[in-house]
């Protein structure tokens, strides 16, 4: 994991700026929708982190990280209960904490079941061990509470400090704190020994073994730390939602956690942070706005595998060293040409996805279809046209216009390489 | 002779049904700079891999500094005392060479898989790492990721990384195949003063640097060692000329 932006004293002020940013938003944005979405995204973060443990840090691709979280937050909506029932003098803002370590304990018994081999291998027993735990937690009714799942009142617990966790303002800050500690946990763990033996796992488990590590021993260590993590951000879903479901360990939260990651970033620490925010807000806005939200996600994500693999982290850091050396706006130009015909394409695609969704899934709404700021009357072959149309010049146009960026690019790349010693 | 360092008795290694290694018995001893030289196919890179513990041996045993390795994991060998390169340069290609070199340091430093230590305050091990870039000759080259190092960089790195641990065997595979004449002396210097004092186990194709480091040599054929002798002695044997060096002596 290289993070050439997020190093050194600038990266400590944007570090400080980013938490600073956390703890005022409720003040900007003081609607109580908007908090409940900053909760749900707060905690996606701190489950992208714990993953990106795995698969940017270790090398391992897991498609069960899911599991790590709800266990935990199924134990944490117990552990409530219980503080409740007894009377237990244990706040209830600790619960995560508990429920890292519940993580950590399934992340020992799977954990030793997989880390023996890589690759692919590994990749199938997570889901193997996935699908194994969505399966029991229909059956094990006691512990998961079968169909309907299991529910808490996170108010149950002794007030602390006055901190009795009954706002919704209250769960924020306390998930603002759990990620600052948790994401401050996982960037030490990137120091230590053991993380960076990680890397070297990662690159070249071959070389590893024969300068005396163990590597499954090393996957082990960092797969139980990365369900501690997830335990965490399990327990303050617990907190946060006062019910867990099978869905929340459902192999589709694992699906949803990598493809965070992915297009996070994996290569960057703060990448799955980014990955977080950006896959949260189309969960939770697009879905208002489409019914094709997956699709879109779909498409996001795969765009990402195919064109830019680093993901988003990537695409910034490969802008850092151009605006370090005040060459950005050579690039501005060919952007904003490209950009332009970009955004043609998507007009006429996103219109024509949009129609389609509209005939075929919401014909009762009648023929009419509210598309950006147009009324289209889909039983008008015309609009159909116009549409296809779109997609197709602004294609052509993408097309023409894109060695414009690649020119821009070798143009500044060559500069940058002459202005190095 | 001092105390052996390695031991191999009647070492075999069959793949299905083809025997690869046909009883290789070989002692070398503590301080000592051994070849072993043969043609392609004569199962060089195998007996290292048998040695280091890639592959378990069919039959035959293996000991070090008098303790039986055979069967053991190539990271608990490599704890016991023995370290080896391989022929393929075989580093971390996305840490930088500092990083690799850190990893070889860390386990005989005494930090293995320690999480209560942050990586930048270990100051012995950065010291440690920094006198291995510097015997290297890699200290310019300290924060470049691995991959993007020239050939014989990295190759001296793949060395460093062999030696780093402070293992007392070191064996190397090959360590200056594929170089130009000035980077194999510039290699032939890197491994001399790097493994003085060590005991040295080399696969080597390059005669001049056979005869140049090693104190005696072995012949491996067809899984076999035909002769074992100091440089005169396997310039004069006739097995050896007839199998490997062809007919007329003095190949060098």
């Amino acid at each position: 994991m290289i993070s050439t932006a997020l190093r050194g004293r600038s990266g400590a002020i944007v570090w400080i700026l980013a938490i600073g940013l956390a703890l005022l938003l409720p003040e900007f944005i003081p609607s109580k929708a908007a908090l409940t979405k900053m909760c749900l995204i707060g905690i996606a973060i701190i489950f992208a982190l714990s993953y990106n443990v795995l698969l940017g840090q270790t090398g391992l691709l897991s498609f069960g990280h899911a599991v790590y979280f709800g266990v935990s937050g199924f134990a944490a909506i117990h552990i409530i209960n219980l503080i409740g029932r007894l009377q237990l003098p244990i706040p209830v803002f600790l619960v995560p904490l508990m429920a890292g370590v519940v993580g950590a304990v399934f992340g020992l018994l799977f954990g030793a079941l997989s880390t023996k081999r890589h690759g692919t291998a590994f990749a199938m027993i997570s889901l193997a061990i996935a699908e194994l735990v969505a399966a029991s937690s229909l059956i094990l009714e006691t512990f998961f509470g079968g169909e309907s799942g299991v529910t808490t009142d996170r108010s149950l617990g002794p007030s602390f400090l006055g901190i009795d966790l009954v706002s919704q303002s209250q769960v924020y800050y306390l998930i603002v704190g759990w990620g600052v500690v948790s994401a401050g946990g996982m960037y030490a763990f990137t120091r230590t020994p053991l993380g960076r033996l990680a890397l070297a796992v990662r690159d070249n488990p071959e070389r590893a073994e024969f300068i005396g590590y163990s590597t499954r021993m090393i996957r082990l260590l960092a797969f139980i730390v990365s369900s501690f993590f997830a335990g965490i951000a399990g327990g303050l879903a617990a907190i946060n939602y006062e019910i867990m479901t099978a869905a929340n360990l459902a192999t589709a939260a694992s699906g949803t956690v990598l493809i965070m990651t992915y297009i996070g970033g994996v290569g960057y620490f703060y990448g799955p942070i980014i990955g977080a925010i950006v896959i949260s807000l189309i969960q939770l806005s697009l879905s208002d706005v489409t019914p094709a939200w997956l699709l879109y996600l779909g498409i996001l994500f795969i765009v990402t595998v195919l064109f830019s693999p680093t993901g988003i982290a990537g695409l910034l850091e490969r802008h850092l060293p151009p605006l370090r050396a005040g060459l950005f706006h050579r690039l501005i130009p060919s952007y904003l040409l490209s950009g332009a015909a970009g955004l043609v394409f998507c007009a006429g695609a996103v219109a024509l996805l949009e129609m389609n969704y509209h005939v075929t899934l919401n014909a009762h709404e009648g023929p009419l279809l509210r598309l950006f700021w147009l009324t289209v009357d889909t039983t008008q072959p015309m609009a159909w046209v116009l549409a296809m149309l779109t997609g197709v010049v602004g294609f052509f146009l993408f097309r023409k216009t894109w060695p414009y960026v690649a020119n821009a690019w070798s143009d500044v790349d060559m500069r940058l390489r002459e202005s190095k010693p | 002779m001092t105390q052996t360092a390695l031991d191999l008795k009647d070492l075999r290694k069959d793949f299905g049904k083809t025997p690869i290694i046909r009883g290789v018995s070989l002692s070398v001893a503590a301080g000592e700079r051994h070849a072993i030289i043969g043609p392609n196919g004569a199962g060089k890179s195998t007996l290292f891999h048998l040695i280091s513990g890639r592959f378990p041996p069919t039959s035959g045993t293996v000991s070090l500094h008098g303790r039986d390795i055979t069967r053991l994991s190539p990271f608990a060998i490599n704890r016991r005392g023995l370290s080896r390169s391989f022929q393929v340069s075989n580093i971390f290609p996305r840490l930088s060479v500092f990083e690799n070199v850190r990893c070889a340091v860390l386990w005989s430093s005494g930090y293995g898989y320690s999480l209560w230590h942050l990586i930048d305050g270990l100051s012995d091990v950065t010291a440690k790492v920094e006198q291995v870039l510097a015997q290297t000759g890699l200290s310019q080259r300290r924060d470049t990721p691995a991959s993007v190092l020239t050939y014989a960089e990295q190759r001296a790195l793949e060395i460093g990384i062999t030696i780093a641990g402070g293992a007392d065997v070191i064996m190397l595979d090959e360590p200056t195949a594929g170089m130009s004449h000035s980077e194999t002396s510039g290699a032939i210097e890197l491994i001399r003063s790097v493994t003085a004092g060590k005991t040295l186990i080399m696969v080597e194709h390059d005669m001049s640097v056979v005869f140049d480091l090693a104190d005696r040599i072995s012949v491996l054929v067809y899984g076999e060692i035909i002769a074992t002798g100091t440089a005169a002695e396997i310039r004069a044997n006739k097995a050896v000329q007839e199998a490997y060096l062809g007919t007329p002596a003095g190949a060098a």
